[in-house]
């Protein structure tokens, strides 16, 4: 959505106009008081949820401004680290399938409902029921079996199976503990103001143009990594959606809003020279930006095509010219900010490799314009887009012209979403971009197991998209997700990411991100290790 | 008596075509209405999930028999509840139709205003004039509102810090969403204006009025004008419409909640109870806006009440 009203034209405007400011940058550092009171408005380039609750659904959207007043059991430090956080402690059986957490005794909701083990188990059930439609926190919690409470503050989650990524999915805020108090209401009413522990409260929801936050006085969690306790500074967060990038960074410019996220990369370097401005730029752990190539079909059912398109393809220099060095090719499956991440992609352009690969596969005929082919079948790539990736369509150009020169014809199919989904879960493409958020390894279990592939949907949706089934990855999936061992884990997706690195399935582009623009009087602003969504806890303005 | 009855036929008849016409568009977007209860970018969905959302809501029964139920929903004034937000649909129109209306009249009265004072002041004797104001509706006319509205940003709230550039409930929030619909319209009308009162002015009775003496403004506001705007006025009821869908840019630039926001929301979601509400909304208000301006049409010329013209009773 955000990216349905480009227009080149005035991007470039703006970053003449901008350009012309000048002015030096550079950050403030100066050991100031935190000043208590005042309203913080952030403009989010981001969808509007459809429902604020991040237990239904489990969106991107939902996890921005869920941040704010939602919390959960553990939180995962910039190391990947398990920290605690509602929880105070917690251990695992010796067979893994059990997991006995105490949480802390001296909580309550912002509604006065005070933490207790039920509180878990209420939030657990709730949701693995259908009913509540959660999508990626169910998915997260499949191993799950049941919730037992065996004190006023200690629950035991029981597993159908060892699961080492559940204190990482507890970690995200897509499965937050909230109000069991406000749970009792319908979904519906719940949508419009759940109820956490966080520093902040949902006070009111304008659709179409903002939510806005007010303080929790009564907050007692401050996360770990956090600067202070007690209470946040700011009264009120206004949180508007403006799905505009130009009007989004006018806004920040002319001081109407405080914080904007989903900066432009014209806007990320116009910023720079702007020394009221600051940006914040982090990635999101997950899988990267990535285009996974199909081999369930030709061409790219043969692995020195798909080499072949690896080295045919600029990503480096596509990057460079459309996110004007913003953002860093991505070298791995796994995004950056991903624990048990390893640089095994080596992908360089080099299209003297391409064109002998190629021809060693056979594809060695020439069409007047140089697509190469193979009997008598052109050496076609279909890559259906959409908006919902964040990719410019600059970027696909760019793909489609250096492939070009050694001989694929890249057919690019620009789609809106509902549209490429479909593509997607028809396998109508041989290269598809997509990403996939998640605060952990385990993420290649949902993206990558052999079965990922094959399931089926009344929409005929699968989590895997290169049609890989691999029993060696399979079982090395399978096995990394089981272990509790850090350096067995470790070592265990390693050899995954060889794996798929070596079979060319998978090119990473860049780490999809966090893009925060701001003005440099807000002191305090950070982001939260396990997703990089920002929190407004410490956040304070410097009037 | 048997005029209005036609009349009132053929609205129910354009809401009928519009409504159906929006269910089976709605449809043939590709994807799963199912996807579009839990879905949204971003979110994953099981093959349970999906199943079971689809006996609920009933995707599973034939499209006609959909249809009909959502026809008969209608027909009792049930717009239904929206999938993605689980909202009413009547809620959520209810929420937005004001400030929509309130940008689609606001723009369209600018509009007439930039419009009668463009082709009124510069359809003199002088060339250079005329070719001057001509330049300016044509130029108008062919600025997209996107393009006019970034720059309208720039200038006014990054360069002058005049006006926001994220749209506030009150009046200076405003001036550049209506400043961006308005400024294209007003050339196409200041353009079928300028023709008319050029041939007005060169009319007997502008002649005859001269002949009387009455200044030059008397006879351009008093006499010229009113011939002149007679076509503008038929075409302010499409001008209407058009800046309806216009709204759908404007609101989505400058962050306005209105009806296009919720139209192209509802479009991208798949969510089709939103989508047949907002255009069965948008052609009513087209339908009583074309009502309107013949009623305009009437005051301003004064021949339509002697002879009533049959042939009309079809036009829209």
């Amino acid at each position: 959505m955000r990216r349905t009203l480009p227009s080149l034209s005035v991007a470039l405007l703006s970053t003449v106009l901008l350009a012309a400011c000048g002015g030096g940058g550079g950050e403030d550092t100066a050991n100031l008081t935190p000043q208590q009171g005042g309203t913080l408005v952030y403009a989010t380039g981001d969808d509007e949820p459809a429902c604020l609750d991040p237990q239904t659904r489990g969106n991107v959207p939902q996890a921005l401004l869920g941040s704010q007043f939602l919390e959960s059991l553990f939180y995962q430090d910039e190391k990947g680290e398990i920290q605690p956080w509602l929880a105070s402690a917690w251990k695992v059986s010796e067979d893994g399938k059990a997991w006995t957490v105490d949480v802390r005794q001296d909580v309550k909701f912002s509604d006065g409902t005070p933490l207790n083990a039920e509180a878990v188990k209420v939030n657990i059930d709730r949701v693995l029921n259908p009913d509540t439609q959660s999508t990626t926190g169910r998915l997260a919690l499949s191993k799950v079996d049941k919730v037992e409470v065996t004190g006023e503050y200690t629950a035991v989650i029981h597993l159908l199976q060892p699961d080492g990524a559940l204190l990482e999915s507890l970690s995200q805020v897509w499965l937050p503990i909230e109000s069991p108090t406000a749970l009792k209401r319908s979904n519906e009413e719940n949508c419009l103001s759940p109820v956490g522990t966080g520093p902040f409260k949902i006070e009111s929801w304008t659709k179409q143009d903002n939510v806005t936050l007010a303080r929790n006085d009564s907050y007692s969690t401050p996360p770990p990594g956090a600067s202070h306790t007690g209470p946040a500074y700011l009264d009120k967060i206004v949180w508007r959606f403006v799905p505009d990038g130009t009007t989004r960074f006018a806004a920040l410019q002319s001081g109407q809003v405080n914080v904007v996220d989903v900066l432009e990369p014209q806007n990320a370097v116009a910023a720079k020279n702007i020394p009221t401005l600051g940006t914040l730029i982090a990635s999101r752990p997950g899988e990267p930006v990535e285009i996974k190539l199909n081999t369930g079909r030709a061409p790219f059912d043969d692995a020195k095509v798909r080499e072949a398109f690896f080295s045919a393809v600029d990503v480096a220099g596509a990057l460079k010219s459309v996110y004007l060095g913003t953002v860093e090719q991505a070298k791995s499956p796994l995004s950056s900010a991903t624990r048990y991440r390893a640089d095994t992609v080596k992908q360089a352009y080099d299209p003297d490799a391409a064109n002998q690969l190629l021809d060693e596969a056979g594809w060695t005929a020439k069409d007047a314009d140089g697509i190469r082919s193979k009997d008598g079948k052109a050496l076609t790539v279909v890559l259906p887009y959409a908006a919902t990736i964040p990719l410019e369509p600059g970027f696909y150009e760019q793909v489609q012209a250096t492939a070009k020169k050694v001989g694929f014809d890249v057919k690019l199919q620009p789609l809106e979403t509902a549209k490429w989904w479909v593509a997607n879960n028809d396998w109508e493409y041989d290269a598809l971009p997509i990403y996939y958020t998640k605060n952990s390894a385990d993420v290649l279990r949902i993206t990558s197991l052999s079965s990922a592939n094959t399931a089926t949907t009344v929409g005929g949706y699968h989590s895997g998209n290169t049609a890989l089934k691999s029993p060696e990855l399979d079982a090395l999936l399978e096995k990394a997700g089981e272990s509790t061992d850090d350096t067995e884990r470790a070592d265990l997706y390693k050899q995954a990411q060889e794996l798929l690195s070596n079979g060319y399935y998978v090119l990473p582009v860049y780490d999809q991100q966090t893009r925060l623009g701001y003005e440099t009087k807000v002191k305090g602003l950070r982001l939260l290790p396990s997703l990089s969504m920002p929190t407004f806890y410490d956040a304070w303005i410097n009037d | 008596m048997g005029r209005i009855v036609a009349r009132v036929l053929g609205a129910v008849f354009v809401l009928w075509a519009v409504v159906t016409l929006a269910f089976f568009g709605a449809y043939a977007i590709p994807g799963d209405p199912a996807e579009a209860v839990v879905g949204g970018a971003g979110s994953r969905s099981t093959p349970e999930q999906l199943a079971q959302i689809s006996a609920q809501y009933g995707f599973d029964r034939p499209l006609w028999v959909q249809y009909l139920d959502t026809l008969g929903d209608l027909l009792h004034g049930d717009l239904g509840t929206s999938y993605s937000l689980k909202t009413p649909v009547a809620t959520l129109i209810g929420q937005t139709v004001g400030g929509t209306l309130v940008l689609a009249a606001a723009s369209l009265a600018v509009a007439w205003a930039v419009a009668i004072i463009v082709a009124l002041g510069s359809t003199r004797d002088s060339r250079l004039g005329t070719a001057l104001g001509s330049l300016l509706e044509v130029t108008s006319v062919a600025v997209p509102h996107f393009w006019l509205g970034s720059v309208l940003i720039l200038l006014f709230s990054v360069g002058l810090g005049w006006l926001p550039p994220i749209s506030t409930p009150g009046p200076s929030g405003l001036v550049l969403p209506v400043l961006s619909l308005a400024l294209p319209l007003a050339g196409f009308l200041g353009q079928v204006m300028r023709e008319s009162f050029i041939a007005a002015l060169d009319a007997p009775f502008t002649l005859s009025a001269r002949a009387r003496g009455e200044t030059e403004t008397r006879v351009r506001l008093v006499h010229a004008l009113r011939h002149a705007a007679l076509p503008a006025i038929s075409l302010s009821g499409w001008a209407f419409g058009s800046l309806i869908s216009g709204a759908v840019v404007v609101e989505t630039l400058f962050s306005r909640p209105g009806l296009g926001r919720t139209l192209l929301a509802g479009v991208l979601a798949g969510d089709i109870p939103v989508i047949v509400g907002v255009v069965l909304v948008i052609a009513a208000v087209y339908v009583l806006v074309t009502f309107a301006t013949e009623a305009a049409d009437r005051i301003a010329d004064p021949r339509l009440k002697a002879a009533a013209r049959p042939t009309e009773a079809a036009a829209w």
